[in-house]
């Protein structure tokens, strides 16, 4: 069968569709967009909002201590949030500045993967690292604030130690777990489908 | 858009084959449409310019991955075929999106702007292959097809 052949069939008269009207098609311009960049857009402004929100809430709060372990563990904490703020506005100015229609197909799904996969980066890399980072100033001001040689006598009790690795591992294995479950319900196994796409466009 | 909106229609057809899902790929395509027109700068036909925004929607779209041949879809195309010209017309129409359906997402994209009669060096600069790699990729692609209508 020839092009052609293709052709002619492709061309009957009859359209397989119902043509949507104006105000149809007016009303689906107010819609929201699903794309990949819209996503990350709300993910990334829901986890501004609330990185904001917490930091605020956790800094009335670490006003309202006197100095001591906790207060000193908020302010590191907040710290952090503010160099999180950073990456977030910087994230939205890039997916803003995102413009699939001036690319080509090729062009548009390398984008998009290398964005994604920056953004999954960072979210794996926030919580793998930074969370038993947090877990350790924890214990440093916990230390800190009960004395060092105290910390390092009940630190030398067996009983002491298994109940910090056990608290350390379930700590990991939830935020692992949390994070994982958390991309996977938003973008699926979407990454390894572009990546697939792209390497059939190399291919 | 209205003009042209059996394009968005085909594309649609040739990417999901649930209705539902279809008309919310539709709305999609629409409202990218719509967010690039600013951008449109009429370098290329308008056709040209609304398959690159549609095939670059339903494309990378946050679809399920590697969607089965559907069981019912098959039994539907197999049992429908009618006696009558118009009816034996439509059945053609019908093997022919399935045959397009059982190909890879880059290849529906070629063999849809192919069949539409947009030249291959359009086809090269939307999916961003040479126009060598077109005319190879055509050829396999029209030897699928044949053995799949076969």
């Amino acid at each position: 069968m020839e092009l052609d052949d293709l052709k002619s069939i492709w061309k009957q008269d009859k359209p397989g569709f119902q043509p949507k009207q104006e105000e149809e098609i007016a009303s689906m311009i107010k819609g929201r967009s699903n794309s990949i960049i819209s996503k990350l857009k709300r993910s990334v402004w829901f986890e501004l909002i609330f990185t904001i929100v917490c930091g605020v809430v956790l800094g009335v709060y670490a006003l309202s201590l006197e100095s001591g372990a906790l207060m000193w563990t908020i302010v590191s904490l907040i710290v952090l949030f503010v160099s999180y703020l950073f990456y977030y506005v910087k994230k939205i100015i890039l997916l803003n500045k995102f413009d699939s229609s001036s690319e080509n197909l090729k062009n548009s799904l390398q984008h998009l993967f290398d964005r994604l996969a920056a953004y999954l980066n960072f979210y794996k890399k926030s919580y793998a690292i930074l969370y038993p980072v947090y877990f350790c100033l924890g214990l440093l001001f916990g230390a800190l604030e009960s004395g060092i040689d105290d910390f390092f006598h009940r630190l030398s009790q067996p009983k002491i130690i298994l109940y910090l690795v056990g608290l350390a591992g379930i700590f990991f294995f939830c935020t692992i777990w949390l994070t994982n479950w958390y991309l996977k319900k938003l973008y699926g196994n979407h990454l390894y489908k572009l990546k697939e796409l792209l390497n059939e466009l190399k291919g | 858009m209205k003009e042209h909106q059996g394009l968005i229609h085909k594309v649609c057809i040739l990417y999901e084959t649930d209705r539902e899902v279809r008309n919310d790929l539709f709305q999609e395509i629409v409202l990218q449409l719509w967010k690039s027109f600013l951008t449109f700068r009429g370098d290329s036909k308008i056709t040209t310019w609304m398959y690159r925004i549609a095939l670059n929607t339903a494309i990378s779209g946050l679809r399920k991955l590697g969607r089965k041949i559907k069981t019912e879809e098959l039994d539907e195309y197999h049992f429908n075929i009618s006696e009558s010209l118009e009816d034996h017309r439509e059945d053609d129409l019908q093997k022919l999106q399935w045959a397009i359906r059982q190909l890879t997402e880059i290849e529906r994209a070629m063999i849809m702007m192919a069949l539409d009669e947009v030249p291959y060096d359009e086809i090269a600069e939307t999916i961003g292959i040479t126009q060598n790699n077109v005319r190879v990729r055509m050829n396999r692609i029209r030897e699928k097809l044949r053995k799949l209508m076969s």
